[in-house]
């Protein structure tokens, strides 16, 4: 429906711009009046009121009609005797009456599903009727509209680059709901999640396992019921855990990284410099579910050998496996940023340096890196703030018990983990355990959302200071 | 007239497929300031780049020719650049202080070196660069502060100190002053003045006024040539050269 | 110290130093040699598949339909009897222990690989012909000499007595290796030799297709929009904050942004391409708008003055002559983007890509998968076959990849103009 629809006023935008176009023409010659603008735009001007006011209506109007309908059908449906007893069943009872209402449904049928069924298709039915109406009046409405303001020799141009103007800015106005939409969807259940489990009890537990988390009604949750549940639900180990991954993964993207980004800055010829700097970016193309593969499928029990052989207990998902592959693929990040940093470093002082009779490493060490301190720190910040955010190597190459542990060889979790093993395969509506993972997924975005901010503070301070 | 420190011979430079220098021939003598005059792109910073091997950094730049200091070839590959540095300070055109404080800046060359080893020498080495820099009674009382803080000319004077604090033979200034305002200007003329008597320094400077009062001898280059060279008095009263009555009478540069 | 010894001791420090940074950079240079090189070796098997030539008799008594029957009856029709009676004349078998280890050989598909040799020609009744079906999982891995056969009996998954079935069948070269052609035409399944990423394949074009048709346009307008037309103000400013700091949001936090919004509010249909297209397209699209708008900065404001002194309006000036010459770079940063999309994972397990699908979708809105949550899913798989599989699917997403970013620089390369 909405495809004819799309289409429809398509076709008819586009006839209006040639109708605009030649009226507007024939309009000229026969007052013998100068036009305001080129006959062309009076055309876009027509076509940008036809089809903008309809389109927008149709995404809105379709964003909303399902669950509008929704809503109105598990009403009608428990008006008429259907029982459940929370939003599951509700669920339940509402993809059963969709379901017979397309023909799909072979269960068994009674009268109250029957009933909602046909009401169901009587709403589908007004909903879709007037869906249409509208449009053909909001189509007609704005074409009327325009056509006035065409015969009026209004200055077309100018209107169209204004509409245009406000397209531009809408598009722009994007970036802001994508960041508020993170925001609502996140607080929406966390705030959930913390009506029952206190945040305190959160941020300070020490136990994570919310497989245990089995709440009946989380209305009413008894004392001892809340004495379970505050335990499963402890964050120190899963802010331990990627902690100390993301340190794993540091201690091996920062010395090599920076290394590199030393060395092809300050040593490498052109060409050396050409060839290494893209192939070392390889590292930061290759996608993550790759790495994971290869931690959990080669790194990982190639380690476990070698404890083996050592006579050392190492876990097949260690700590060590992840970090370390993590710490590989973050190396680009580190390299090319500091490399960036380090070229920006004027050349007068490195001059002022070799002048004085050092050599090229203790120039490097003692004035081109306290020079470009901060901007490398910031790069380091930014490193760090993807490796907790990573996903896919943690998720396959390290543990998904929360374990508060220290020892590397031994197998760790992180929080995004723990959001992906919460919310894999079905959910349950309403439990604090689906609730848990969206206040980890707050605590993740808080997080990196302050080491982004430093990061680029000090990036654009230090490039403030040399340019 | 004192003793040659410096002699180049037949000395070319060229950065990529341009020649810079052409068989420079130019002697430089002890404890004597020389002043190098001459227009824009002439070859006079080139030249004074070679003398501490500054241009060793630019990759496309290739010297060939000889320089002695002191009878010793410094063109050599085997010599330490290092060393050679060490006895060959440098002051730039515009003054680059490190990003970090004034003592600092001052003790990073002997450090580096070597010389002052404990801290009290260390702190001797500051304060007697300083004070050769006639800039000690400025920031006695600030020497933990940064040195990019200070003004332009008391940037170029901590840089003037920092090329000092090595105790170096030579001292190759670049334009030192073209920088700066000329209160600062007079201050390191006459600091100039004062250094002649330990050092020997050579100074690349567009303003024929300043070549005059500070120097004794001087150097006209055009093109990459060396065009003429003898005493300042001379070159500036009674030239040789024809180029270089109207390089001083202002009739090109 | 004497001066000499310090300068011998500084010197050798310099070196060192330098050492330090060569060998970070082969470091580097060397992983991505050994991530390659395991997953090539690994991989590469896939790509064919064993089989094993089987003589098959269409016996009337056996088949319930005749010769010349229609597509339909034959659809229908019973090859259940003679598949078993075909495979299990392969070799001589004492009992039906003996029997089911000589069926065990093949893959479950067997009678449908039967049946599609009789569509194919419907008047077989009564004759033989020799058929190359596809042999199992335990014995394609074993063919390839993935799958070592001198452990004892009890931990493998091949007995010895198929194991001398597998050295006669060598023996008489009944065993021949084929193009796999159902790792590219097949879904997902549980028995890796039918195992493919044919619906993977059209699940991530699906998905790029939407993220590009939705990212692209709206990235576009809105670095026009910021770099040409926006005034210095707070709300500009907050846009632009806005849009660094969504380009540094961990992936993951798309994926419950989808799941919340898009799946619970407005009940989009879950492990769609569609979802995941649209979350891709929200993930990216501060990725694409960062670099159109330095492709937008770097046109000189020569040419937009230029535009304005011949009497063209402010938007003329933008789109006839800005836009046009910041296209390639544009074009070259949205292709590094999708590049980027086509490669995650986590937000698309979110939103339920996980899902076990086996039909192919035919349109954005069937269930599927995506080409990296394939490998995700069979990595997780305890089947040796799987892994070959998984190696495989990422050797065929790594080559898109490459393709496209070669793409990218080609064209910022060939039709960059560079302003001096």
């Amino acid at each position: 429906m909405n495809f004819v629809l799309i289409f429809l006023i398509t076709i008819f935008s586009l006839s209006l711009f040639f109708y605009g176009r030649s009226k507007t023409k024939s309009i000229s010659v026969e007052k013998n009046i100068k036009l305001n603008a080129l006959p062309k735009f009076y055309g876009y001007y027509l076509v940008l009121w036809c089809s903008i006011p309809s389109l927008v209506f149709l995404l809105i109007w379709t964003l909303f009609e399902p669950v509008i309908i929704k809503s109105i059908i598990i009403e009608t449906a428990a008006n008429q005797g259907a029982i459940f007893n929370d939003k599951n069943e509700a669920n339940l009872i509402y993809e059963k009456i969709k379901a017979i209402y397309a023909g799909t449904y072979f269960g068994d049928i009674d009268t109250i599903l029957k009933e909602s069924a046909l009401s169901y298709a009587k709403f589908i039915n007004l909903f879709t009727n007037s869906k249409i109406v509208l449009i053909f009046g909001i189509v007609i409405a704005s074409v009327i509209y325009s056509l006035k303001k065409i015969k009026n020799n209004n200055k077309a141009r100018d209107d169209v680059e204004v509409i245009l103007k406000g397209l531009l800015f809408a598009s722009s106005l994007i970036a802001i709901l994508t960041t508020l939409g993170i925001i609502f969807s996140l607080l929406f259940e966390s705030i959930k999640f913390f009506s029952v489990i206190n945040i305190f009890d959160y941020l300070f537990g020490t136990n994570w396992s919310p497989q245990r988390a089995f709440v009946r009604d989380a209305s009413a949750i008894t004392a001892e019921e809340y004495e379970e549940l505050k335990d499963a639900f402890g964050f120190i180990p899963l802010i331990a855990g990627t902690s100390f991954i993301a340190f794993i993964a540091m201690l091996v993207a920062v010395p090599v990284g920076l290394f590199s980004g030393i060395y092809m800055a300050e040593y490498a010829s052109l060409k050396v410099r050409r060839i290494s700097k893209p192939i070392i970016e390889i590292l930061a193309g290759i996608p993550t579910v790759v790495y994971g593969f290869f931690a959990a499928l080669t790194v990982g029990p190639f380690f476990r050998q070698i404890g083996e052989n050592l006579g050392l207990t190492v876990s097949s998902e260690s700590a060590l496996a992840a970090g370390l592959i993590m710490g590989i693929m973050i190396i680009p990040y580190v390299s090319s940023l500091s490399d960036d940093v380090i070229n920006s470093v004027p050349q007068s002082l490195r001059d002022g340096s070799y002048a004085v009779g050092a050599t090229k490493s203790e120039t490097i060490k003692k004035v081109v890196i306290p020079a470009a301190l901060p901007g490398i720190i910031g790069s380091v910040l930014l490193a760090v703030s993807r490796a907790i955010g990573e996903t896919m190597i943690v998720v396959m190459a390290a543990g998904l018990a929360a374990n508060l542990t220290i020892n590397p060889l031994e197998s760790t979790t992180t929080i995004t983990t723990q959001i992906v093993m919460i919310l894999v395969g079905d959910q349950e509506f309403d439990s604090p355990k689906t609730q848990s993972a969206f206040a980890l997924g707050l605590t993740l975005f808080i997080a990196t959302l302050v080491l982004n901010y430093i990061a680029q503070r000090a990036v654009k301070k230090y490039r403030e200071k040399y340019d | 007239m004192n003793e040659i420190k410096i002699k180049s011979k037949n000395l070319n430079v060229y950065y990529g497929e341009k020649q810079a220098l052409f068989d420079v021939n130019l002697d430089l003598n002890e404890k004597e300031v020389t002043a190098l005059i001459g227009p824009s792109g002439c070859g006079k910073s080139t030249f004074i780049r070679c003398i501490n091997r500054m241009n060793d950094v630019i990759d496309i730049c290739k010297v060939s020719g000889n320089i002695e200091i002191d009878g010793v070839e410094i063109n050599d590959k085997n010599l330490d650049v290092v060393s050679l540095r060490e006895r060959v300070g440098m002051v730039f055109q515009k003054p680059n202080p490190f990003p970090k404080s004034i003592y600092d800046n001052i003790s990073y060359g002997p450090k580096i070196h070597g010389k002052g080893e404990t801290k009290s020498e260390l702190d001797e080495i500051v304060e007697n660069s300083l004070k050769k820099a006639a800039l000690w009674e400025e920031v006695k009382d600030r020497l933990d502060e940064p040195g990019t803080g200070l003004s332009g000319g008391q940037q170029q004077r901590l840089c003037i100190a920092r090329a000092i604090s090595v105790n170096p033979e030579v001292i190759l200034m670049d334009e030192p002053c073209s920088a700066l305002d000329p209160i600062a200007t007079a201050k390191i003329e006459e600091l100039i003045d004062e250094l002649k008597k330990t050092y020997t320094i050579v100074i690349v400077t567009h303003s024929m006024a300043q070549a005059v009062r500070v120097s004794q001898k001087t150097g006209f280059f055009h093109l990459g040539k060396l065009i003429e060279v003898g005493k300042t008095e001379k070159i500036f009263k009674n030239p040789d050269n024809k180029m270089t009555q109207d390089y001083i009478t202002g009739r090109f540069g | 110290m004497t001066k000499e010894e310090r300068l011998k001791k500084r010197h050798s420090a310099e070196k060192r130093f330098r050492f330090y940074g060569l060998a970070s950079i082969f470091l580097a240079l060397l992983f991505v040699l050994i991530l390659v090189h395991n997953i090539f070796s690994k991989g590469s098997s896939a790509f064919m598949k064993t089989a094993i030539n089987v003589e098959v008799f269409f016996d009337q008594e056996l088949l319930e339909i005749k010769n010349g029957a229609s597509d339909d009856e034959i659809l229908e029709a019973d090859f259940f009897d003679i598949t078993i009676e075909s495979l299990i004349k392969v070799y001589p078998a004492k009992n039906v222990e003996e029997e089911d280890a000589l069926i065990e050989l093949f893959t479950t598909d067997a009678e449908i690989e039967i049946k599609r040799a009789f569509l194919e020609n419907n008047n077989l009744i009564g004759k033989k012909i020799n058929l190359e079906i596809t042999a199992s999982d335990d014995i394609d891995q074993l063919h390839k000499g993935n799958y070592p056969r001198d452990i004892p009996e009890d931990r493998r998954r091949i007995s010895d007595f198929q194991l001398v079935i597998y050295d006669n069948l060598v023996e008489n070269q009944k065993i021949v290796k084929n193009f796999n052609n159902y790792f590219f035409k097949n879904g997902d399944s549980r028995d890796p030799e039918l195992a493919g990423i044919g619906g993977a394949l059209i699940g991530s074009f699906y998905s790029i297709i939407i993220c590009l048709l939705l990212a692209f346009p709206v990235a576009v307008l809105a670095s026009i929009y910021l770099e040409e037309f926006a005034p210095k103000n707070k709300i500009t400013d907050f846009i632009e904050i806005n849009i660094n700091n969504l380009a540094a949001v961990p992936s993951i936090v798309y994926g419950l942004l989808a799941l919340q919004i898009l799946l619970a509010t407005i009940q989009l249909p879950r492990s769609t391409p569609l979802v995941a297209g649209i979350t891709l397209a929200l993930m990216t699209l501060p990725r694409i708008i960062i670099p159109c708008r330095a492709s937008l900065k770097a046109v000189p404001p020569s040419i937009r003055e230029g535009a304005l002194a011949v009497g063209a309006s402010k938007f003329q000036s933008v789109f006839h002559h800005v836009v046009p010459l910041a296209l390639p770079g544009t074009l070259s940063g949205t292709i590094i983007g999708l590049a980027q999309a086509l490669g995650e994972t986590a937000p698309l397990i979110l939103i339920g890509m996980v899902a076990f699908v086996v039909d192919i979708p035919s349109t954005p809105i069937d269930p599927s998968s995506s080409l990296p949550v394939q490998v995700y899913l069979w990595s997780e798989s305890a089947e040796r076959g799987f892994v070959e599989k998984t190696s495989a699917t990422i050797m065929m997403l790594l080559s898109f990849l490459i393709v496209m970013n070669f793409l990218a620089v080609y064209l910022r390369q060939k039709f960059e103009k560079r302003w001096n």
